[in-house]
């Protein structure tokens, strides 16, 4: 029987179908592409005993998760305990929900890209590379030490840069999977620097040991603020938080499954997993930390909706909403509300896979993504754009569509630990979301057609594609159910969302209707005026983009941060490789070597005149030898 | 099984006559018999570190002692003997040289200029580099040191290239003539460093282990730290004593690059292992501060000097400085971890250097051009090509799963506890690589295809199975650590005074 024990197969199921699809992949009937999709449906199969093993003990008091591993390395040192890294998983709430998200959405996509991506050279390779990153995904959701953490977490990114540049040939797919790499790389200096901080007082790696030093108050609140700030840097890189969101945008270069399973579902949220699961050290930290959080969530929201608006790649479009979502559950996080957190993840998982998939079900058919060239897809690919409309609704906020419970959550919790400005541009930022989404289902499916050439043979796709995205639509209208207690109660969990995921001191789902009224007008608000800005000939939105030029040239160049980047690069970054490449050339080298090589050549070259084989130089030398001497011993002597 | 050790030194010893005998009309011949000794050397070297035992505490295995010269003038009981063994810290590195000897022949297999002779100095060099990391005799240990470095000369001399820059232009000539000048310089302040140990000892023996039960005076030990420290520091590319390393490698034929920066560096950083920090470790901590302050130097020199790298070779050079930068922090630390980080870095940098000058080599062979920006979507033409170059790369940038990440995770934990500031810094390095790194990727292999290079074929089969076996071994250090840790550590907690 498969318990929380045996957590470790999740992950080594499709870990092991990487090496085989690797290794001989390509003598495999249909490319070994039943393989991955196998393991990964083991996986998810996997994942029910362990529910019903942990759903056993969570009723314990004091349970906090069951864990268990293998030692990776492991030597003494000459004092203090042994230094020890372990192969270490461990399954409690938060990693439940996790785990079901990831493998759901993975065995979904898996499914999807058998149409998506027939025809590719290299579809066993995306296979392959797909499989390594649900198992690296599922490391990370269970490791139960920051060391296995930190291998998931580059191994994701890893994944990540593989399958973005997956068509390499594109110049921009290349240039998109590095910048990609490189940015959340940045944010990972700051990661492995908080991990070492928090290894150098604690002397473990291990996350629960970590938890009990910091209650014990073995951080002084300082030191702890420095840590947690560095993880802090290391979710901001993976989950896309200003100011190193640039990358996000570029991803979508990757296959559209690609985008839908680590750009929206997984990956990306890594960064909120990370801060959720240390939130108990930033509790113990300054308030500092956890207004930082709230800080760059908040920033984040606004400056990704509002370049929603003006985006006209479709799948840019989503890549914006991805990052807004973000930045929510970081406000959330900011707010003290793991709950709120994880139920947005939980529920954004599934309807942004939705809405990234439908997306894909759209360029597939049209092999268009600029809505200019779309329109009025409606009537050619209805399936398609009935789940698109409600994947954008969930995203919008609109009842009873689980995007509106769990941002709901949210605004509550903003609401009730934030100051009013927070709130306020919390609400402002429900209107704009339901402004842009409504905007790209106007442009996307209604209307009429702009470019009849792509329309010719859109239809919806075949049932490999369609049936995923049917599951997914059905998640999108129930996922937000589970707040409820009677609905998790008949589910067999011990409550609602919120008592689940916080067995210890539960977050009651709590319903305070002003919040639900208020944003429900700022959703209708913004469905309202997408309404009037884009439909028909869209000339209310010219006239606005007109007006306001400025405005919307600043939003167009994504307020310039990707410029100021590029600029960094090449005048700061280049040139200071440049500098030093040179002065270690001329100075150091040329200067500093052969410098000193010349000065023996040069001296060589000096004293040769010295050697004249005459007699008389021979006599004078000597003479005048003797006679410095005898002066030197005189006035030594004397 | 005393005899291993004596048979890996012997080994390519007694190749060399036999090429010798070999009449230069059968090319082929050499060849064969450059491969069935080499493919020897990594059967005992591979058996060296299985069988290397963990009981007993951290004395020496495969202890061998032969007397060569005692109680004559001022050697006393032991005076010069041929005394080898192995420890757990040169048992990966044993490994290392026969691994990267190994793929080296296979990498050499297309030498037609005087193979004959090309493969006799390639054994000498690497029975002096077995020596080193096998003798326990300073005299024995400094002759084999020599032997390691001037068939470097003959070798870089003939069979290298030169290149012209455009703005420079580097003679193979140059670059030979100043590596050999640099680590001959290093040698003389070994040479009065082992000079004075000896006469301060007054053990009248040459035997390390004898020297390492003396303790030394704290002055004479903070006098002579540097010269062991400086002198194999400038083989292991201690900044700012690096420069022949670049060069040397711009010059050189791809084999000699690969055994030059995957193997002859670490002699170095060993050398200041074995010698400076065990005989002296008053002196090394007296000097720690500064070796990190250099170390740490030449791990971000080195990465931000790749960055700005065109030539493939030039930029695998300045990041052989870069890496080799952290394994002289990890020795600086003076702590365990720390110390164990460095050696694991050593074995992970040899393989995965090692890697990649073959596959630039492999280009080169081909292209006769080593510009990253005149190539672009090699990956089309050449996809195991790419694919070997990227693994080493990912290694060399510290993806968790290769063997570059366990190494410099190992690093980076013990700078932390000792120089918070140089760990920070470390990880910049480890960053700034991954830009690099990418950077050639995208450059070179990634992108439109070239059709320049429409004529470009994939690696031969030889360059084929050498990369897979350096491959292999990357991969199995990166997902498995364990056996080479355990060995390390085995002998790591015997160094006097570290914490």
């Amino acid at each position: 029987m498969v318990g929380m024990e045996e957590a470790w197969l999740i992950p080594a199921i499709p870990a092991a179908a990487f090496a085989v699809l690797l290794l001989v992949g390509k003598y495999l009937p249909r490319r070994g592409d039943w393989l991955a999709i196998g393991a990964v449906a083991a996986s998810f199969v996997l994942f029910f005993p362990v529910l019903i093993d942990l759903l056993d003990e969570v009723d314990q008091p004091g349970f906090a998760g069951v864990s268990s591993g293998i030692d990776w390395v492991k030597f003494s040192l000459p004092t203090g305990p042994d230094f020890q890294l372990r192969l270490g998983f461990h399954v409690d709430q938060l990693a439940i929900v996790m785990l079901v998200v990831v493998s759901f959405v993975a065995l979904m996509v898996q499914v999807y890209s058998t149409g998506y991506m027939k025809g590719d050279p290299r579809y066993g390779w995306y296979f392959a590379a797909m499989s390594l990153f649900v198992a690296s995904m599922l490391t990370l959701v269970l490791a139960d030490n920051f060391l296995l953490l930190y291998a998931a977490w580059e191994g994701v990114g890893f994944c990540s840069y593989l399958l973005i540049g997956f068509w390499h040939e594109r110049r921009s797919a290349a240039e998109a999977a590095k910048k990609a790499f490189v940015t959340t790389r940045i944010g990972d200096v700051g990661l492995l620097i908080g991990i070492i901080l928090l290894w150098r007082e604690a002397g473990t790696f291990d996350i629960s040991e970590i938890f009990e030093f910091a209650e014990n108050g073995g951080y002084s609140a300082e030191y702890l603020t420095t840590a947690v700030l560095f993880l802090f840097a290391g979710a901001v890189g993976k989950s896309a938080q200003f100011p190193l969101h640039v990358w996000l945008p570029d991803a979508m270069e990757g296959p559209t499954p690609v985008s839908a399973l680590i750009h929206a579902a997984t990956m990306v949220v890594a960064g909120v997993y990370l801060v959720a699961r240390m939130l108990p050290l930033f509790e113990l930290a300054d308030p500092v930390a956890l207004n930082v959080v709230t800080a760059l969530g908040l920033t984040t929201v606004m400056i990704s909706a509002t370049m929603g608006l003006v985006a006209t790649d479709i799948k840019q479009v989503i890549a914006y909403s991805t990052i807004n979502s973000l930045g929510l559950m970081m406000v959330a996080l900011g707010s003290g509300s793991v709950t709120a957190a994880m139920l947005y993840l939980f529920a954004h998982g599934f309807f942004k896979a939705l809405l990234f998939l439908s997306a894909g079900s759209v360029i597939h058919a049209t092999e268009r993504q600029e809505v200019s060239q779309l329109g009025g897809l409606a009537k050619r690919m209805p399936v398609t754009a009935a789940v698109f409309a409600l994947g954008a609704l969930s995203m919008a906020g609109i009842v009873p569509l689980s995007g509106f419970w769990a941002k709901d959550e949210i605004l509550n919790v903003a609401g009730d630990h934030q100051n009013f400005v927070v709130y306020g541009f919390m609400m402002l930022s429900v209107f704009i979301t339901a402004l842009y989404m409504v905007r790209v289902v106007i442009l996307t499916f209604l209307g009429e057609p702009r470019d009849r050439g792509a329309q010719e043979h859109a239809h919806d796709a075949e049932p490999a594609m369609t049936v995923p995205l049917l599951l997914l639509a059905a998640l999108t209208v129930v996922a937000g159910f589970v707040t409820f207690d009677g609905v998790g109660e008949a589910l067999g969990f011990p409550g609602g969302f919120g008592e689940f995921v916080f067995s210890e001191e539960p977050e009651a789902f709590h319903f305070p209707l002003d919040v639900a009224v208020l944003s429900t007008v700022a959703a209708l608000a913004g469905l309202a005026t997408a309404f009037y800005f884009w439909s028909g000939e869209a000339e209310p939105a010219r006239r606005a983009a007109e007006t306001f030029r400025p405005a919307y040239e600043t939003l167009k160049r994504k307020y310039f941060v990707d410029e100021v980047y590029q600029w960094a690069i090449d005048r700061v970054v280049l040139v200071t490789g440049g500098v030093v490449a040179w002065f270690d050339r001329n100075v150091v080298n040329d200067t500093g070597v052969d410098g000193t090589a010349g000065l023996g050549v040069f001296t060589g070259f000096g004293m040769k005149f010295l050697e004249t084989g005459k007699l008389p130089n021979y006599a004078l030398a000597i003479v005048t030898g003797v006679i410095v001497l005898a002066i030197v011993f005189m006035v030594v002597r004397v | 099984m005393d005899w291993v050790l004596f048979a890996l030194i012997a080994i390519p010893a007694a190749t060399v006559p036999v090429f010798m005998l070999i009449p230069s009309r059968y090319p082929q011949l050499v060849r064969n018999v450059a491969a069935g000794s080499g493919f020897a050397m990594f059967v005992l070297s591979v058996l060296v570190f299985v069988r290397y035992e963990f009981t007993g505490g951290s004395g020496l295995r495969f202890d061998l002692q032969l007397d060569w010269l005692e109680n004559v003038a001022f050697l006393k009981e032991n005076g010069i003997t041929y005394h080898l063994a192995v420890d757990g810290i040169s048992a990966p590195l044993v490994l290392l040289t026969g691994i990267v000897i190994f793929a080296g022949v296979f990498i050499s297999w297309n030498i037609e200029h005087r193979n004959k002779d090309y493969f006799v100095l390639l054994f000498l060099l690497v029975s002096g580099v077995f020596g080193v990391f096998l003798s326990l005799d300073l005299f024995f240990l400094f002759f084999f040191y020599e032997l390691a470095v001037l068939p470097m000369y003959l070798l870089i001399a003939v069979w290298g290239a030169s290149s012209n820059f455009g703005t420079f232009t580097r003679t193979k000539e140059y670059g030979a003539m100043k590596l050999v000048l640099y680590l001959v310089g290093g040698s003389v302040l070994i040479f009065i460093g082992i000079f004075a140990t000896f006469v301060e000892a007054g053990q009248g023996t040459f035997d390390l282990p004898v020297l390492g039960s003396v303790t030394y005076d704290e002055t004479f030990q903070k006098t002579f730290f540097p010269f062991f420290a400086l002198g194999f520091g400038v083989l292991a590319g201690l900044w700012p004593f690096h420069t022949w390393s670049p060069d040397g490698h711009v010059a050189a034929p791809t084999a000699v690059s690969m055994l030059h920066a995957g193997v002859l560096m670490k002699l170095g950083a060993f050398g200041i292992l074995r010698v400076a920090i065990t005989l002296f470790p008053e002196g090394a901590e007296f000097w720690a501060p500064v070796l990190m302050t250099l170390g740490v130097t030449g791990a971000l020199y080195g990465a931000v000097s790749a960055l700005a790298q065109r030539d493939l070779k030039y930029m695998v050079g300045y990041s052989s400085v870069s890496h080799m930068g952290f394994v002289l922090m990890g020795l600086a630390t003076l702590t365990t971890i720390g110390v164990n980080g460095a050696v694991l870095q050593m074995f992970a940098h040899g393989v995965m250097t090692a890697l990649m000058f073959a596959m630039v080599g492999a280009i080169y062979d081909q292209a006769h051009v080593r510009d990253m920006t005149v190539f672009g979507g090699l990956a089309q033409k050449t996809p195991r090509l790419a694919g070997f170059f990227a693994i080493a790369g990912l290694s060399s940038l510290g993806l968790p799963g290769l063997a570059g990440f366990v190494a410099e995770f190992h690093i980076f934990v013990g700078t932390f506890n000792t120089y918070p500031w140089a760990g920070a810094l470390g990880i910049l390095a480890a960053a700034i690589t991954a830009t690099y790194i990418l950077r050639m990727l995208a450059m070179a292999f990634f992108g439109p295809f070239n059709e320049r290079w429409a004529q470009l074929k994939e690696m031969r089969l030889g360059e084929q199975f050498g990369g897979a076996l350096l491959i292999f071994f990357i991969a199995f250090m990166g997902i498995w650590p364990a056996p080479f840790i355990d060995r390390i550590a085995d002998s790591v907690r015997a160094i006097p005074g570290l914490s």
